[in-house]
């Protein structure tokens, strides 16, 4: 990727979650109130409001899905990792026909930790390896019990045919100031789901 | 285009703005648990930040934060405030520097949303008190602050002349800024001179933990080091990653140290403890000091206590004899009177001690085996414990893990050590003694400290200020102490006017009909606010200049980084106008430090003695406050000494091997099981009439009384609603189900003056096997549901120390309907650990 190519165009993405802070652009973020080069739509936001927006991208298929074993996939940036689940019962936020697919951020929002224990039986991720916070994948990602001060980042999931396709991020992802932004960061690729985390991402 | 699930989506920013290079850094501390984890406050005008890249944000880091950098802010450590009436952006984030206490950086989910506590004009915290209230015609109305001020100066100057110093009561936090405390007890206990004075937690003041000090042991001698250090740790009565999360996951956790962990649930510490090489006993409510003794009698049994201690440091019956004070003197014991008194009991053989309190025999002699090495080398034990043990039973149970603890040599040393982790921080630095010759109450002839709450329910106090508590709600008994209060209240005619001076006979005509008035002097309403009559708006954390105590006497500052909201006055500045017309004299500080530095010299000589920083700070031409703020979220663990003009600072307490006693010695305490279960069989729950133990403790989301954390996202997310644990069996039988709204009430609660009344609240029903059938477990003050409306009032039950048996509530569970929170509240297990 070219540092002076433009990385997001509207057309390649829906709104996602609303952020007042700043937009991304040539791979740092700029400080509200500077000017997209490339889009100024961008930059005026919609109703007054800054706002971000995120790649649409396929993560995976709804076959693929497992109440047992989770797959995990990067979004919207490498290195951000989450994990793609169906939790077997409704859920918040659940895609397909139980509403039970969900997928999170497998950071930890405590102190960036990944977290890669799924517990079937409880719906839950963790205890994570660190500080031993506990994520209720049923629940938004509400803590069950730990030292996060939010609930894990959600990733917001349309399902397009048997396709899922991931299209935001509510929630701020651990260690980011800004879920496009940071310095040297790049949007991940529409790879898919794998069984193991990417490098990085791992709690070894 | 199908299937869009976006629900649920509160507003809600994805991004926090960081602070640009240049902005203003203050140094703090968490507010609330007695850790203390060191935080630092960076402030910056609105409509500035700062960038991702390391040069471009005053953390000099690139974002992304890498993990456990200690340099993330999330959004919960975010605020905009004001700063001298500009509005600021703040982050308030652990230190991310610190290589004490939170090393690192690391925080708890408390401490992690700190920012979230400061005011703000139009965010949860709006409802902070402003401006000084007076109640006309049941409505507080604002004034101003010298109506306030002279209100409270002259109704309380007529109850000293009218009805004498004993009808004038102070309730107040025992724990908070050393300038706050010093002057609130300069003006209650020292000019007016008045032992109607009880802190925030219990009816009377005084020593919590009286067995330990009669052990001749500081209650607060470890550092954090030692659990590190230690080859084993025995935990009882409060779960540590729930409540003092950093010390757990920093000293304790990551040293692989084997926890043998004391507790009547199976909480996240208990699984913790047992999956990783120690042990969990689940005692029967109100059993320890029962176990504990049982656990004494097995290391007694096998020859395995520390001999050499006994010899050297342990007092003879004799020197017993000779001590002055009269606890001591009664119960103190040598090592053969305590051998004597454990194995004269069958009650704490090992089978004995299985049946009463529920730990397999087994698990007993495993612990004498662990905590005295058995027949090889004496490992090293560090003993804590909190109010889960001495708030079931005060004397017995602080007297038995004492006693245990002499019987182990875990005094004081590298790794060895009992000590209380602490409930609150420790900034009760007293400007005057406790007048004990003034208080109406005895032990059998010996003064002790007064039952406040007691000598308020028999109408005998005439005016009451209460500081910083939700003293209804905290108190035992709370449904009996809200009727006599709503009596006491309604005496005489009501206040009618906005004319202070019609106030002011209107509230001195109740008092002359026997009623009381009431002062509150607090940050926001709670439950006993609405019974006030005036309420003074409190300054607070971050809103003025102060300093105290951790729990390993680690001394830092606080200091001031945004306005106070409206009129609010930190604590001092009141009590010191009030008593300034009142006539008083020494009530004049032109500003917290001075305050600080005048309260060093009544430190001299005890654990928190900081006189030697405050001496240095003079010789060096620089403020106290200064000084202590050189040294950063590190601080000083006192006592200090000033060796050769440079600051020397205490690690630990009895190195020296001396002890709190006039000879020098530690001593075993009667662990007397018969008092504690004679109270336990008038305290326990009527189980033929469907009765379960209720007890209740705090939660780890949740702080002590929920006064920021009900306006804390975090906090009412995850607990929409007070809750109540409760077994599967017990749920079952009752027909109750994770979620169901319950009914819970006892009908032979004993009150402030002994009288068997009826208390109840509400919960919703959490299913778990963290409790086992027949116990019961809720948080002890979610507004609107006051769980100590189930536990006792009466202190005539533990006549030694004035103390209630918070922890040993009882009552019946009934269904009274379902709640749809099981759709938002996660109801899965919270005692799920992992093998480290």
């Amino acid at each position: 990727m070219k540092n002076d190519e433009p990385l997001l165009r509207r057309r390649d993405f829906i709104l996602g979650g609303v952020a007042i802070g700043s937009v991304l652009a040539a791979g740092a973020i700029l400080p509200l109130g500077l000017v997209l080069r490339d889009d100024e739509d961008l930059a005026q936001g919609i109703g007054g409001v800054q706002v971000a927006f995120f790649p649409r991208t396929k993560v995976g298929t709804i076959g693929q899905v497992s109440t047992t074993d989770p797959l995990f996939f990067d979004y919207p940036l490498t290195a951000q990792s989450n994990v793609l689940v169906d939790v077997g019962q409704r859920a918040i936020g659940g895609i397909g026909q139980d509403r039970s697919v969900v997928a999170f951020s497998n950071i930890c929002t405590h102190m960036g930790c990944p977290i890669t224990d799924y517990n079937a039986d409880e719906r839950v991720l963790g205890p994570c390896v660190c500080h031993f916070t506990t994520f209720d994948l049923a629940k938004d990602g509400q803590v069950v019990l730990g030292q996060a001060t939010q609930n894990l980042p959600r990733v917001l999931l349309e399902l397009d045919g048997d396709d899922i396709i991931a299209t935001g991020v509510f929630r701020l992802i651990s260690g980011y100031a800004n879920n496009l932004g940071g310095v040297n960061v790049e949007i991940a690729a529409a790879s898919g789901a794998t069984t193991t985390p990417s490098d990085g991402a791992t709690d070894e | 285009m199908s299937d869009i699930s976006t629900n649920n989506l509160p507003a809600q920013p994805a991004s926090v703005p960081l602070p640009p290079p240049g902005s203003t850094v203050r140094v703090t501390c968490c507010e609330y648990c007695p850790v203390a984890c060191g935080y630092k406050t960076y402030t910056w005008p609105v409509g500035i930040q700062g960038g991702p890249a390391a040069d471009q944000n005053a953390f000099g880091i690139d974002f992304p934060a890498a993990a456990l950098s200690g340099k993330w802010p999330t959004e919960n450590m975010h605020s905009v405030v004001r700063v001298n009436g500009e509005l600021q952006n703040c982050i308030v984030i652990p230190d991310g520097d610190s290589e004490v206490v939170n090393v690192g950086g690391t925080h708890s989910v408390r401490g992690g949303a700190l920012a979230k506590k400061l005011y703000t004009e139009d965010g949860p915290t709006a409802d902070r008190y402003t401006r000084p209230l007076l109640k006309v015609d049941g409505q507080h109305v604002p004034i101003s602050w010298e109506a306030a001020t002279d209100l409270v100066a002259e109704l309380s100057r007529y109850t000293i002349d009218e009805f004498g110093p004993l009808a004038w009561g102070m309730k107040i936090y025992s724990y908070q800024y050393y300038e706050n405390v010093f002057v609130g007890s300069k003006l209650a206990l020292g000019a007016i001179g008045s032992p109607n004075y009880s802190p925030h937690h219990a009816p009377a003041d005084g020593d919590d933990v009286p067995g330990l000090s009669d052990c001749g042991i500081d209650a607060f001698s470890a550092a954090f080091a030692d659990d590190k250090a230690a080859d084993v740790l025995f935990i009882a009565g409060s779960d540590p990653y729930e409540t003092k999360t950093v010390r757990f996951t920093t000293w304790q956790a990551p040293a692989g140290v084997p926890i043998i962990y004391v507790d009547p649930r199976k909480t996240f510490t208990a699984d913790y403890a047992e999956k990783n090489g120690g042990l969990h006993l689940q005692l029967n409510p109100g059993t320890d000091t029962c176990l504990y003794n049982a656990i004494a009698r097995e290391i007694i049994d096998q020859g395995w206590e520390n001999r050499d201690f006994i010899d050297q440091y342990v007092a003879s019956e004799s020197e017993l004899a000779a001590e002055s004070g009269w606890r001591r003197q009664r119960f103190g014991q040598s090592f053969e009177q305590y051998r004597d008194y454990l194995l004269g009991r069958d009650e704490f053989s090992l089978s004995g001690a299985e049946q009463i309190t529920g730990v397999p025999a087994d698990k007993i002699a495993e612990t004498a085996r662990m905590l005295s090495g058995g027949s090889g080398e004496q490992p090293k034990t560090v003993m804590l414990f909190e109010k889960g043990l001495y708030w079931s039973h005060n004397y017995e149970n602080t007297a038995s893990i004492g006693s245990l603890a002499v019987l182990l040599g875990s005094t004081g040393g590298e790794g060895r050590a009992i000590s209380r982790m602490g409930g609150h921080q420790r900034g009760g630095q007293k400007g005057a003694g406790y007048p004990i010759d003034l208080s109406p109450h005895e032990y059998e002839g010996q003064k002790i400290e007064m039952d406040t709450e007691r000598w308020f329910a028999e109408g005998n106090t005439r005016f009451r200020w209460i500081v910083g508590t939700n003293w209804l709600g905290a108190m035992g008994g709370t449904s009996a102490l809200r009727r006599i209060t709503a009596d006491l209240i309604s005496r005489g005619p009501a206040v009618d006017s906005t004319d202070p001076a019609v106030a002011v006979r209107r509230l001195k005509a109740r008092m002359d009909e026997g009623g009381t008035v009431i002062v509150h002097q607090e940050i926001y309403p709670n439950e006993s606010t609405d019974m006030a009559d005036i309420i003074l708006p409190a300054a607070t954390w971050g809103e003025e200049d102060f300093a105290r105590n951790n729990a390993e006497r680690r001394l830092r500052i606080y200091e001031r980084f945004v306005d106070p909201p409206g009129e609010a006055r930190p604590d001092w500045q009141i009590f010191a106008e009030v008593a300034n017309k009142m006539g008083f004299d020494g009530f004049s500080w032109e500003d917290s430090n001075a305050i600080f530095e005048e309260a060093s010299e009544r430190s001299a000589g005890g654990r928190r003695d900081f006189a030697a920083l405050v001496e240095k700070a003079k010789a060096d031409g620089k403020r106290g406050h200064d000084l202590l703020r050189e040294f950063g979220t590190q601080g000083l663990q006192t006592p200090l000494r000033l060796v050769d003009g440079e600051l020397v600072e205490t690690e630990r307490l009895h190195t020296d091997m001396k002890f709190k006693s006039d000879s020098g010695k530690a001593n075993f305490v009667l662990p007397d099981w018969d008092a504690v279960a004679n109270r336990n069989g008038i305290l326990g729950p009527n189980t033929g009439a469907g009765e379960l133990w209720v007890l209740n403790g705090r939660v780890n989301a949740l702080w002590n009384n929920l006064f920021d954390n009900a306006r804390r996202k975090i906090s009412t997310e995850r607990w929409p609603a007070n809750f109540l644990e409760i077994s599967a069996e017990d749920a079952a039988e009752r027909g109750i189900e994770s979620g169901d709204l319950l009914s819970i009430e006892s009908r032979t609660v004993l009150d402030q003056l002994g009288q068997a009344h009826t208390g109840g609240f509400t919960a919703v029903a959490y299913v778990t096997d963290t409790v086992n059938p027949g116990v019961t477990f809720t948080y002890f003050l979610y507004p609107g549901s006051p769980a100590n409306t189930v536990t006792s009032a009466d202190s005539s039950l533990q006549p030694i120390s004035l103390r209630y048996n918070f922890k040993l509530g009882k009552g019946t569970v009934t269904k009274i309907g379902t709640t749809d929170l099981g759709d938002i509240m996660s109801f899965a297990p919270r005692n799920l650990a992992r093998v480290n």
